[in-house]
């Protein structure tokens, strides 16, 4: 069984690579940027089932504060790492994390409310979806280790058995 | 190899570098766009009754309030409940549906006001009954021992009532012909005065009544508790503040598609009226003769002897909200028409689908009421200005004028709006289920959002009449505002009967027809 890419499919997954970690570090550096930003009014107004805990959050002070900072700074992380191909693997799973939120803030279950806000149509798949399996697919055909960073890590000498390393690095399909 | 290696590494990077300097570019140049902020231009960014804090308590053991309940029925039975007085059938009612654990603190959240109703007064004596058990059970201070619960009282007639000195104040909560004169007698007897919307039937005893109550020096409040909604505070200070520029009209709705919400009513105990239990002559009070009938008893709202018609029950709030707001006062004319169409034509007279408009020349504005019994379809009030218009119910919505000079700068096109107050009070405390009952919460005539806490506006309405009678600020809807909603909507019922525009001389105080 061949187990290495063709240049092509590196060239295609490292573009939907940078093409994600583009999404997630421009919207980060947005809020980050323009000040007085807040989810609150994105939870406040939440539909579905998840909504009453939103809201709740929403209604504290220190709960948005903390929430705005992992927020922010959650997306310009992983979209650096993203962007760069360096701790790739949890960078993609805390994005499916992060997106996971937001497609449940306003889950497209045939309410209106959340294509209102959306501002598209959509019933159960939205952007959110397509772009949480986008992040799946790239977490089974990982590119860095060819177009990113953490090609340095996986050439190098250091210890590949232990459960750290697994956890934060991708094998080499070679 | 190596090199290789290393270019593969790190072939994102120019991407990054083209980003990072094009990135922060744009984000500038889109923050810049943005500046505008649409709040600060409206100086509406900070609001005085936003901050407002909950009053403080006025009650304690030593000045006690007896209260007399008038008219124990579907109403008055709501403002035992929000008083913190429940039958035992309703509490039960929370505990077999699971409610009470959610139910309970809710309820021990509203203050403990130190009242006491110590006397019943209704008609029909499974009213009188089942408003004695509600009397007898405080569920916000333990107060149900033998000794105070025997002094709770049943009157078989008002007057009986007002003569006790048992009673410091009355809350009047009956069928709408009899509330000037109950009023009017409580205020001769020094009892202070709750009374529920509709102030009066008739212009006449509106007018008597107000002299009567200037007279007597008793703290009289009108049931209106839209007066404690936030969402009309704010906009009262929206409209102060001139955010909307020239008012030239204004648009008020009620819509109902239900019997109940028609006002034809079968409650389970009702079979149980008949000579014996009803005291048909009591009821009557100054309304003109009739042999017993059962469904003019129970159903009253449909009749014009009795009710108010749409106008009074269900227009009367809006009017009051938008008086509220805008301080319109009473109209110099009023024409209306209206049809009886659907609901036991024949039977009664109470027109089910109503439009009537209202002439303000001197705020140089005038205002539409459209109701129907016969469509569900909600409609919030709109306040149609020059700069923007308002949507106002339990939340604000505010929308640029297209030709707007004062907002052109503002991003957000005239289908969008760019203000809104939408606070998150949950509704479903009490298990509202109907949707005659969603409507009023909607309309923001249930619970409020006030210093940090979801509390029922009939609470703090009460509350206000309370603290006043102790001395503690003053009510906010008194005899003035009800003067004004009472002759507006007589004007309005008078202008359907006679099919006449119907004029008001604020001078003298005097309507005419024709």
């Amino acid at each position: 069984m061949n187990n290495q890419y063709s240049n092509k499919q590196i060239i295609a997954l490292t573009l939907l690579r940078v093409a994600i970690g583009w999404h997630f570090l421009y919207e980060g550096l947005f809020k980050y940027l323009s000040s007085g930003w807040s989810s609150a009014s994105f939870l406040l107004h939440s539909t579905g089932p998840l909504a009453p805990l939103f809201k709740s959050w929403a209604q504290s002070q220190t709960m948005i504060e903390n929430i705005d900072a992992l927020n922010i700074w959650g997306l310009i992380l992983i979209g650096l790492a993203l962007f760069l191909g360096f701790f790739e693997k949890p960078a993609k799973f805390f994005g499916i994390v992060l997106l996971s939120f937001y497609y449940l803030a306003y889950p497209p279950f045939s309410n209106l409310a959340a294509n209102f806000h959306t501002g598209g149509n959509y019933w159960i798949i939205d952007r959110n979806i397509i772009e949480i399996a986008s992040l799946v697919v790239l977490m089974m055909f990982s590119s860095g280790t060819y177009t990113g960073l953490d090609r340095f890590v996986v050439d190098s000498k250091i210890k590949k058995d232990s459960i750290i390393y697994k956890l934060f690095f991708h094998r080499k399909k070679i | 190899m190596k090199r290789r290696n290393f270019i593969m590494g790190i072939s994102s990077m120019p991407i990054l570098g083209a980003f990072s300097i094009g990135a922060t570019k744009n984000i500038y140049k889109v923050l810049n766009d943005k500046k505008v902020d649409s709040k600060e231009q409206l100086s509406i960014n900070q609001f005085d009754v936003i901050s407002e804090r909950l009053p403080k308590p006025t009650g304690n053991e030593q000045n006690r309030i007896r209260i007399g309940l008038i008219g124990h029925g579907w109403r008055g039975e709501g403002l035992l409940n929000s008083l913190g007085f429940f039958h035992p059938d309703y509490v039960n009612k929370m505990k077999t549906e699971k409610l009470y654990e959610r139910w309970l603190p809710y309820q021990r959240r509203h203050e403990n006001l130190f009242v006491d109703i110590t006397g019943i007064c209704d008609t029909f004596d499974i009213h009188s009954a089942r408003g004695l058990d509600a009397a007898k059970n405080n569920v916000r201070e333990d107060r149900n021992t033998p000794e105070i619960l025997s002094k709770i009282k049943q009157y078989r007639t008002y007057k009986d009532m007002l003569n006790s000195d048992n009673i410091d104040a009355v809350i009047i909560a009956t069928p709408d012909h009899s509330h000037g004169q109950i009023a009017i007698d409580a205020a001769k007897a020094g009892k202070h005065i709750y009374l529920e919307k509709p102030m009066c039937h008739t212009i006449e005893t509106a007018i008597e009544l107000k002299k009567t109550i200037g007279d007597s020096g008793v703290v009289f409040q009108i049931g209106h508790e839209n007066r404690q909604q936030m969402s009309y505070k704010l906009g009262n200070e929206l409209y102060q503040k001139g955010v909307l520029g020239d008012v030239s009209m204004i648009q008020t709705f009620t819509n109902r598609n239900t019997p109940f919400g028609a006002w034809i009513r079968e409650r389970q105990f009702d079979n149980l009226g008949n000579e014996s239990t009803i005291n048909w002559k009591e009821f009557l009070g100054n309304a003109p003769w009739h042999n017993f009938d059962h469904k003019r008893y129970f159903n009253w709202q449909r009749y014009n002897d009795y009710g108010t018609g749409m106008i009074g029950n269900d227009f009367s709030h809006t009017y009051d909200c938008v008086n509220q707001v805008l301080g319109v006062g009473i109209p110099e004319s009023v024409v209306a028409m209206g049809g009886h169409f659907y609901y036991n034509v024949g039977k009664d007279d109470l027109a089910d689908v109503f439009n009537a408009v209202f002439y303000f020349p001197d705020k140089s504005l005038t205002m539409s009421y459209d109701g129907t019994l016969k469509s569900g379809i909600y409609r919030q009030t709109r306040i149609l200005g020059s700069e923007a218009t308002m949507e106002i119910d339990r939340a604000i919505m505010l929308y640029k004028d297209t030709y707007s000079k004062r907002y052109k700068d503002i991003a957000e096109d005239s289908d969008n709006p760019f203000y809104y107050y939408a606070p998150n009070a949950r509704v479903d405390v009490d298990a509202v289920t109907s949707a005659t009952s969603k409507n009023y919460f909607k309309s923001g005539y249930g619970p409020t959002y006030i210093d940090g806490k979801i509390i029922d506006a009939t609470f703090l309405h009460l509350k206000e009449w309370v603290d006043a009678i102790r001395g503690q600020g003053k009510v906010s809807c008194g005899i003035d505002a009800g003067f004004e909603e009472a002759v507006t909507l007589c004007m309005a019922n008078l202008s359907y009967l006679h099919k006449k525009t119907i004029s008001w001389d604020k001078v003298n105080e005097q309507y005419s027809i024709g």
